[in-house]
């Protein structure tokens, strides 16, 4: 085998976590605190953001020191897929969460480890991603937003696009052209960290298609950035970025943003349900099933300090295949489905709407099956 | 078993060093991710012997529990990416000698029953099915691999294309999410034996992402191969009618996938949703 996923079960202390997640999310929705629905990417609630860290869900696993919980990675796993898998309203905190922080704790400095890390803990400060541009999006090494040492710190000019949230984030993590692409383009990129809310950083709304306002372009028009704003080394930026992607690529976010539409097709169902529901929600379990074991043998694999990209980008790929599969095998079920009252048809239209978007952000399909070719060793 | 298939069978696999060295391989695959770290000499000696001598049936337990199923995979997977002529997992299931026949729907599908076995052994014969046919994707991935480095058309090899990149990553993707499916069947009889309560549906799901998994590697591999493929001159053919038997045999053991699918679903409607099933499904007995 050249993709190693290995198996391991979850602990009895992360199964007892997932009872305690559980009970919450129910007290939440018995509550009318929010109501189930979008998926990690949309749906935005920073007031259940920081309830979520006042319960220490967030920062899990990274240090006392700064806040965290020190907590393992299947811990974390539990309590991302538990609220996933009930639709809840993750988007605010999810990529620092997921993302920025563990950058953070691996590349940043002591002092900026301090000044962020607690406050994305307790949920104070959200994070956005700063990675494409209106002419670099798959091909990431030809970014042009370009960073000049200046006084006391950097000036970014240039702009990026597809930023998730920035109009409501607090920072974006910006990678930028400090130096020479060389022959591999991978040199001369840094990664900086933006206020997004300072004046001279002018972010706009771009609606996406189901209308709603998740998508921004951020134009920074000589944006000063001081120096103790540099994640990591100058320069080191491509690496940097690359260690995320095993983050990025294999979580359950990646296999469960059909799971709403899935789970409300139950509640239409009825009492004595159409053996073609039966078939389907059997098929959808079955390669769930595969998934999940995939997902959290590299969950066990990052707790070990390993970083599996290879196989974080074939969950992905294969999660995201599967994902679109459902919505048309459970909209071929409408006429068993759609009973009044039901929450199916509003899960059908969201995900059916949002679907292309899963297959596109946190790398294309196209690019990661180029990875696993890679892997396989004919590229 | 006669002399006959005894002398052929020993050709096949006491000297074809493929087999040993494969079987060697996958033992410490499988060592490496249960005994967490080098499995002793002594475990990998028996194995070793097991394989190389005809009678490694009385040399195993049959496995119907516990970690004797470590070694049986081992070697079922090892031989099924040998394509070895001996019928392996009916043999370690029900101790029925029979060589591997030709892909014949009519032998399984006109049964009306499965095999008349116990249900710990069908499950077992259809674990043995799930591991070697794991093991069957594998060889031809491999030979596919090697083949479009190889061919070159157009002025460049097969595999500077990228329709064939992305054709045989998919092909990967599919076998890495039935192997993972495999070995955790495999972990569950491993720790609560091939009985406990949640390895039927773990087959039943098994089942049908080998269905998917088998249809995706048969199309790649052939597609990629072009007319060489599909001939007796060339090894593809052998794992592809392995394949093509085994993927049969898996599903009629769990009554057809239709069915298969059904139970599932069953269990995801009494236990209120797909997602709970799913993680109670995958939750160990001794920590349930």
């Amino acid at each position: 085998m050249r993709f190693h996923f290995p198996i391991f079960d979850l602990p009895p202390e992360a199964e007892a976590l997932r009872a305690e997640v559980r009970a919450f999310v129910a007290d939440e929705i018995a509550a009318g605190r929010w109501q189930r629905g979008g998926d990690f990417a949309s749906h935005y609630d920073p007031e259940f953001s920081r309830r979520l860290g006042k319960r220490g869900w967030l920062g899990m696993t990274w240090p006392r020191r700064y806040g965290g919980h020190e907590r393992s990675m299947l811990d974390r796993l539990v309590v991302t897929e538990e609220l996933l898998a009930a639709s809840a309203p993750v988007a605010a905190h999810w990529i620092a969460d997921r993302q920025s922080g563990p950058l953070l704790l691996r590349f940043g400095s002591e002092a900026q480890r301090e000044a962020f890390l607690p406050r994305i803990v307790r949920g104070e400060i959200f994070f956005s991603i700063g990675m494409s541009e209106p002419d670099s999006g798959s091909d990431l090494a030809s970014v042009r937003t370009r960073a000049t040492p200046v006084k006391g710190g950097w000036s970014i000019r240039g702009q990026k696009v597809w930023t998730t949230f920035a109009h409501r984030n607090d920072f974006a993590i910006v990678l930028a052209r400090t130096g020479e692409a060389g022959a591999s383009r991978h040199d001369g990129l840094s990664q900086f960290i933006v206020d997004l809310k300072a004046t001279d950083v002018k972010v706009r709304p771009i609606v996406n298609m189901a209308g709603q306002q998740e998508f921004n372009e951020v134009i920074f028009h000589d944006t000063f950035v001081p120096e103790d704003r540099v994640v990591g080394k100058v320069g080191n930026g491509w690496q940097q970025v690359t260690s995320e992607l095993a983050f990025e690529r294999s979580g359950p976010e990646r296999y469960l943003s059909c799971i709403r539409l899935v789970e409300t097709a139950l509640t239409g169902a009825g009492p004595a349900p159409a053996p073609r529901l039966r078939e389907a929600l059997g098929r959808m379990s079955a390669k769930l099933i595969a998934l999940r074991a995939m997902s959290i043998a590299v969950a066990a694999l990052l707790q070990k300090g390993e970083m599996p990209n290879l196989e974080a980008s074939l969950i992905k790929d294969l999660g995201n295949a599967f994902e679109r599969d459902q919505i048309a095998i459970f909209r071929a079920l409408q006429p068993e489905l759609a009973a009044p009252g039901s929450d199916y048809l509003a899960a059908l239209a969201e995900t059916t709407i949002y679907s292309p978007s899963w297959t596109l952000r946190g790398g294309t399909r196209e690019i990661l099956r180029g990875i696993v070719a890679r892997g396989l060793g004919i590229r | 078993m006669g002399t006959a298939q005894n002398d052929t069978l020993q050709s096949a696999l006491a000297i074809d060093p493929m087999v040993v060295d494969a079987a060697a391989r996958a033992f410490d695959d499988l060592a490496a991710k249960w005994y967490a770290g080098e499995p002793s000499a002594e475990k990998r000696n028996a194995l070793l012997q097991a394989v190389i001598e005809l009678g490694f049936a009385d040399a195993l337990p049959v496995p119907d529990g516990r970690e004797a199923w470590l070694d049986a995979a081992a070697i079922l997977r090892a031989q099924a990416r040998a394509a070895a002529p001996l019928d392996m997992a009916r043999l370690l299931a029900t101790g029925e000698r029979a060589a591997s026949i030709a892909y014949d729907p009519g032998r399984y599908a006109c049964a009306k029953a499965p095999p008349a076995v116990s249900d710990a052994r069908a499950a077992a014969l259809a674990l043995g099915r799930c591991l070697q046919i794991t093991g069957a994707m594998d060889a031809a991935l491999d030979l596919s691999v090697q083949y479009v480095q190889d061919r070159k058309q157009f002025g460049q090899a097969l595999a500077k294309f990228q329709a064939i990149q992305h054709s045989l990553a998919i092909a990967a993707e599919e076998i890495a999410a039935c192997t993972t499916l495999a070995d955790l069947a495999l972990a569950c009889a491993v720790r609560d034996g091939i009985a406990a309560a949640r390895m039927a549906s773990l087959l039943d799901a098994a089942a049908l992402v080998a269905d998917r998994a088998v249809d995706v590697v048969y199309d790649a591999c052939h597609q990629v191969h072009g007319a060489i493929g599909f001939t007796r001159e060339y090894a593809l053919h052998r794992h592809s009618l392995n394949l093509l038997r085994w993927r049969d045999e898996l599903a009629l053991l769990r009554g057809g996938t239709v069915r298969a699918a059904e139970r599932l679903g069953e269990q995801a409607l009494a236990a209120g949703g797909v997602w709970r099933a799913v993680t109670m499904l995958m939750k160990p007995e001794k920590t349930a």
